[in-house]
């Protein structure tokens, strides 16, 4: 009887493999040679694309895809002019899930939900809308229907040297100096400590005490001021009420708040026990500066925490990166919890298929490979990035975990107290109308509380340009 | 008559790309200039605004801002180039060893695209990488962090204009200079001229054509930098290096505001003829006076 089910199973299996395994040939017949294009930040998740993913996918359908990785704000401009110009130049786009509010508002994106069911030769056996975490609703349109294929998804953590703090010499040195032990930060004004202390050890100003994300002409400080810091001063959605367009306080809104221009006075304060380079700085500097062994603490976007942590040929503080969530003020975490709140910004982004596309079917193909779970756990590896939820009891990813100080299981756990950009359409615009007075406050030729102030009467300025609240 | 038509016709070609490339782009963006046009306000549509666009331009405190930044850019890289280019195009038409190796190293940024011109300074002057704050620290105790001081960046910013285009104005002037007649100059040195009254007199004098199109190439240039300095400071810190062309790239792109982009496009154009046309006036103008 056994030998009767070994050998059914058998052929069960022989029968079912060679199908299943030729998904992606068979799927792809009519589509040989057909070259699909694609723009995307240049990220770890994005590089892994380029590399491994799309030549696997060009070898199993023959569907050839040409994929630039560019700048942030080089990847928005050209997406958004070939979706308005309807000029079909790129099949797929990456959408920040920051921006695809405006994408839907515009309606620049193909429905995959409705492609998917309108085309069921083209489903792949193992694609799973299902197997995505929760990250996935942040492309989800009105009536749920998914707009964009999560390929990343990872929170901004808190980073830190264990090396350096768990020494004994500095342990010492700093109890005696603050009177408390040296301990990675869970206040603000332990930060502040830690950062004045480690940047004050180094005669040859190699090491400094925190990064700070402050480039001071690209919007990269925007967003770890609005999307980080503030969001863990209880200042929440960049301080704007979304429902009547306002930004002050005057006018119901928090973005120039008592609470913004501590948390913006804070930020700007910790310039001094920064590298040099941090006003230069976007994420991937800050990620830089982390790798090269020059800062004992930071704000550093997850999905660099993986090679950071692991990565010998790129990184310098292998084995020593501790992580933690950043802290926050007193009130926060509970609102966070009660989700009334969030403690900083989970991030990530998606493949969405602009309606101008030219091979939507060979896109829609392309975009299941990369969401089937089958890629997910290497990926994660490679780029700090989970949007399935089985990926984080992978064996591949849990090692990593290990050797990262659990940033995995930080997400998994602690993922739900982060949020990413709040739903606006105006995102892009009222960003440009207030990044200026950021940099204004990082140069010094203003105030912080200055800065806030007129940031959000530029801000409620813009809303009402753009025909929003009415101010 | 058909002489006519035959220049006519051997003109069309050039013609119809110059209308198709420089008149039909001029009066689209004319036209957009007078709409409300910002593709993700919550009408997309185009609002007829009338003047409004140009009006608004005037109490825009960022253009205004911008704008006297790129005069001020403008004035120090012309005249620099201009000077600096003059020397060198004297001593390079002089006998001189490794002449050859000189002009032609000296010609190498030339040959340089200028967003690769701004990558290779931004390379040179970030912090903690970069060779020259690394010296100026080590050297002068001073701390050069453009990100941070906006003189330093304006000054970083014109000094790689002058290193990028100074050879430009060398190979113009000495195009010119090789051209003077030599019979004037020797009158004058026999009259016992000064060579200062023969440079202003006579060697300025035959140079005004080279270096009027110079100046004007430059100018117009300048005017409308954005490469170089995108890649270099991006427009910081805030806004200190954040040129017209700039401005106007961050007003039309990341923020979409068509209508209002457009007419600050075209503010820029005027003003760019409006100046080259006072520098013609005004060195004709002086080349009747030394007649």
């Amino acid at each position: 009887m056994m030998k009767l089910m070994l050998a059914t199973s058998a052929i069960a299996l022989a029968l079912a493999a060679p199908a299943r395994a030729d998904f992606w040939a068979d799927a792809s017949a009519d589509l040989q040679g057909v070259t699909i294009r694609g723009v995307s930040e240049s990220t770890p998740p994005s590089n892994y694309v380029k590399d491994v993913l799309i030549p696997e996918f060009t070898a199993k359908t023959g569907i050839i895809v040409e994929y630039e990785t560019t700048s942030w704000d080089q990847m928005f401009d050209k997406a958004i002019k070939d979706m308005e110009a309807g000029s079909g130049i790129y099949d797929f786009v990456y959408i920040e899930q920051d921006i695809i509010y405006s994408y839907l508002a515009r309606d620049f994106l193909v429905n995959l939900t409705d492609m998917l069911e309108a085309n069921p030769d083209l489903q792949a056996p193992d694609f799973d809308m299902a197997a995505f975490t929760t990250f996935i609703d942040n492309f989800r349109g009105a009536d749920g229907d998914v707009f964009g294929m999560p390929m990343e998804a990872f929170i901004k953590v808190y980073l830190y040297r264990k090396d350096l703090f768990e020494e004994p010499a500095h342990q010492e040195a700093f109890k005696a100096k603050y009177n408390y032990d040296l301990a990675p930060a869970v206040t603000f004004d332990q930060w502040r400590d830690n950062a004045e202390y480690f940047a004050n050890i180094d005669p040859n100003d190699e090491l400094w005490g925190t990064t700070v994300q402050a480039a001071s002409g690209h919007p990269a400080s925007f967003y770890e001021f609005f999307e980080t810091i503030a969001p863990s001063f209880g200042v929440y959605n960049w301080g704007i009420n979304a429902e009547t367009a306002a930004a002050t306080v005057e006018k119901g809104g928090q973005m120039n708040s008592a609470e913004a221009k501590e948390a913006l006075a804070f930020w700007i304060s910790m310039l001094d026990y920064a590298p040099p380079e941090a006003t230069a700085s976007t994420w991937d500097e800050v990620a830089s500066t982390f790798a090269a062994g020059r800062a004992a603490q930071g704000w550093v976007y997850g999905e660099n925490a993986a090679w950071i942590a692991t990565n010998p040929e790129k990184s310098s503080v292998v084995g020593k990166v501790g992580v933690m969530l950043p802290p926050v003020v007193d009130g926060v975490m509970a609102e966070a919890e009660a989700g009334e709140g969030y403690i900083g910004y989970y991030d990530g982004g998606a493949f969405g298929m602009p309606h101008s596309s030219k091979n939507k079917e060979a896109t829609l193909l392309f975009l299941q490979y990369i969401g089937q779970p089958s890629v997910q756990a290497d990926w994660a590896v490679a780029g700090s990035r989970v949007v399935h939820q089985a990926t984080y009891d992978d064996p591949k990813v849990q090692a990593v975990d290990a050797i990262a100080d659990g940033y995995f299981t930080l997400m998994r756990d602690k993922g739900y107290l982060f949020r990413g950009a709040p739903e606006f359409p105006f995102h892009a615009q009222v960003r440009e109308a207030v990044a200026p007075f950021i940099y204004e406050a990082i140069v010094g030729t203003m105030t912080p509380g200055d800065a806030l102030d007129q940031a959000a009467a530029a801000a409620e300025t813009e809303m009402a340009n753009l025909g929003y609240g009415g101010n | 008559m058909r002489n006519s038509t035959t220049g006519w016709l051997l003109l069309a070609p050039t013609l119809f790309i110059l209308v198709i490339t420089g008149l039909l782009p001029f009066v689209y963006v004319l036209s957009v200039s007078f709409f409300d046009w910002n593709t993700f306000a919550q009408n997309p549509d185009p609002q007829y605004a009338g003047v409004n666009n140009f009006r608004r331009l005037v109490f825009d405190a960022a253009f205004l801002k911008s704008l006297w930044l790129t005069l001020k850019f403008t004035v120090f890289v012309v005249l620099s180039q201009l000077v600096i280019g003059f020397f060198l195009a004297k001593m390079l038409m002089r006998d001189m060893p490794l002449k050859g190796l000189f002009r032609t190293v000296h010609t190498l940024p030339l040959m340089i695209a200028p967003i690769a011109v701004g990558a290779t300074w931004r390379l040179l002057t970030v912090p903690g990488l970069g060779p020259i704050p690394h010296w100026m620290k080590e050297w002068f105790d001073i701390s050069y962090i453009l990100s941070r001081f906006p003189d330093q960046a304006f000054a970083t910013v014109v000094i790689m204009d002058i290193w990028h285009w100074t050879p430009l104005v060398t190979l113009t002037l000495m195009a010119g200079l090789s051209n003077l007649p030599e019979e004037p100059l020797e009158q004058a040195r026999i009259d016992g001229a000064s060579e200062w009254r023969i440079f202003w007199d006579i060697t300025l004098a035959f140079l005004k054509p080279v270096l009027l199109t110079t100046i004007f190439i430059r100018l117009m240039d300048a005017l409308r930098t954005v490469d170089e300095v995108w890649m270099l400071t991006g427009g910081g810190p805030g806004a200190e290096t954040r040129f017209i062309g700039l401005h106007i790239w961050r007003v039309v792109f990341p923020k979409t505001d068509y209508g209002y982009g457009s007419a600050m496009s075209l503010i820029t154009l005027y003003l760019t003829i409006v100046m080259c046309w006072f520098l013609y006036v005004a060195m004709t103008g002086m080349k009747d006076k030394t007649r």
